[in-house]
């Protein structure tokens, strides 16, 4: 299918030659009791549009899953859509830790600023201020320039998911997918539970016979974990519902899933959260859960995300783009606030796929380029550490 | 009036396509990415699918340009095709008798 020639890309060229196409000051607390600290520095200040922060349930405890949550903070703090963080914590061994990581992980403006060194709370709030101004006037210094392809690292996202989604947004999305990785840039397919019963047919689209094995591995081993727990999905699907709607095998339900990433060959499969290290179609192990999995994107440099919809799930990231592309006309009309595009005039029979293809290929540009996308515009930031998740293999 | 097709052929590929509508018996569809004038054999509800060409007993069913299973009986053209002739290649028992 063609897609004409879009306009250009630009983006934030970083020190470490990934591109970003936002460019954002991060408030990053590593304890749960600072998440509201961050939030009050990030509200008083005048310029909105460049500072994020986030909020979430760590406090330093360690688990088996320690490697999972020292990546992903570490991996959040530097994702190219950010020129500067500004990590807060108790100040703690495996807080220094993460930091140490992220600094490691990319040459950029990481402060750490602690409770314990602060001489107060309402200090500490003084001092992260402070430390925002500091680094602003560099930040907003950093100019847009014209990017190549490979700066694309596109996440694809379904969540909400309705029997129109795999005839409808999906394969649309796939369309787009395969422009971008055909001129060079990276996307990422994820949700293994999703890719449950069509993982064999993902394979054989691998570069290489290893990369093939890997798919099919990661899927085994969900499956043994699905198993301890003493669940077997596999023999309620399609269920009725599904059935009833015309999906008729676990094949097709979940191709439909995978629809997202189109025709194109698979160059690699990456554990949770790690990045991609060359251009190409990756498929990222994570779970079903929409903003664990959009926080492991972030973690892994993507700075673009496609997230198709049909109940109008309003989830957004504090540091990716995340584009929402509804599945049926119907909820696109009621909920215009949490949707940039209504895939579903493909089951309207008034656009065709290739055609959706196209305008989600040039939102994808768009959004790039800068426009405001509905999940940011509604100040939507959502963050999931994923905790528990391979405690059981 | 913009138009407003019946059917949706994910893939070029395919060898079923998607009822975009309730389709009756005897309706004749053409539409741009169908090679010739499409009869409906059986009813098709909205959201199921549609044999494009006649499938034998055992051959693959082909949706986005992947197998998604096969015919466990023959369909023929403009036939629906859905669990009481198409099963799964993999997590499946195919029905006997």
């Amino acid at each position: 299918m063609s897609i004409s020639t879009p306009s250009l890309l630009t983006g934030f060229l970083r020190k470490n030659g990934k591109w970003g196409f936002r460019n954002y000051i991060l408030i990053l607390p590593l304890h749960n009791a600072l998440n509201q600290l961050a939030e009050e520095v990030r509200v008083s200040h005048p310029a909105q549009t460049v500072i994020t922060s986030v909020a979430h349930d760590w406090s330093g405890e360690i688990d088996s899953d320690w490697d999972r949550i020292h990546r992903v903070f570490s991996g959040f703090a530097v994702n190219p859509n950010v020129g500067a963080t500004i990590v807060i914590g108790v100040g703690s061994a495996v807080e220094e830790e993460i930091v140490q990581a992220a600094r490691a992980k990319r040459e950029m403006p990481i402060a750490y600023l602690t409770l314990k060194d602060s001489g107060g709370f309402d200090n500490l709030r003084k001092l992260v201020a402070e430390s925002v101004s500091e680094v602003f006037p560099l930040v907003t210094s950093i100019k847009r320039e014209s990017a190549p392809w490979s700066a694309i690292v596109l996440g694809l996202e379904c969540g909400g998911s309705d029997a129109y989604s795999g005839i409808t947004a999906n394969p649309a999305l796939g369309v787009a997918s395969d422009k971008f990785v055909e001129l060079g840039g990276t996307s990422i397919l994820a949700e293994t539970m999703e890719i449950l019963g069509a993982e064999h047919l993902l394979a054989a689209r691998a570069k290489t016979p290893e990369v093939g094995q890997a798919i099919i591995d990661v899927v085994a081993r969900y499956e043994r974990s699905i198993t301890y727990e003493g669940i077997d999905i596999r023999g309620a699907q399609p269920s009725r519902g599904n059935i009833e709607g015309g999906l008729t095998t676990l094949e097709e339900k979940s191709l439909g899933a995978a629809k997202k990433a189109g025709n194109a060959p698979f160059t690699g499969v990456l554990d949770y959260a790690y990045v991609p290290t060359e251009p190409g179609l990756y498929f990222m192990d994570t779970p079903g859960h929409d903003i664990e999995q959009l926080t492991g994107f972030a973690a892994a440099d993507v700075n673009i995300t496609v997230f198709t919809t049909g109940r109008g799930t309003p989830t957004g990231s504090a540091v990716i783009p995340t584009i929402k592309a509804a599945t049926n006309t119907e909820m696109a009309i009621a909920l215009p606030d949490l949707i940039d595009l209504n895939a579903g005039t493909i089951a309207d029979g008034t656009e065709t796929l290739a055609e959706v293809g196209e305008r989600i290929f040039a939102e994808i540009v768009d959004v790039a380029n800068g426009k405001l996308t509905a999940a940011e515009r509604g100040g939507h930031r959502e963050f999931n550490l994923s905790r528990l998740y391979g405690s059981t293999q | 009036m913009a138009r407003v097709n019946s059917l949706i052929v994910l893939d070029a590929r395919d060898n079923i396509a998607i009822a975009l509508q309730e389709l009756p018996v005897g309706m004749r569809i053409e539409q741009s990415d169908i090679a010739s004038i499409l009869e409906v054999k059986t009813i098709i509800p909205r959201g199921h699918k549609i044999a494009l060409v006649d499938i034998a007993k055992g051959d693959p069913i082909i949706k986005y340009g992947e197998r998604m299973g096969h015919a466990y009986l023959p369909i023929v053209r403009g036939a629906h095709a859905h669990t009481h002739n198409v099963i799964g290649d993999r997590v499946s028992t195919e029905p006997t008798g």
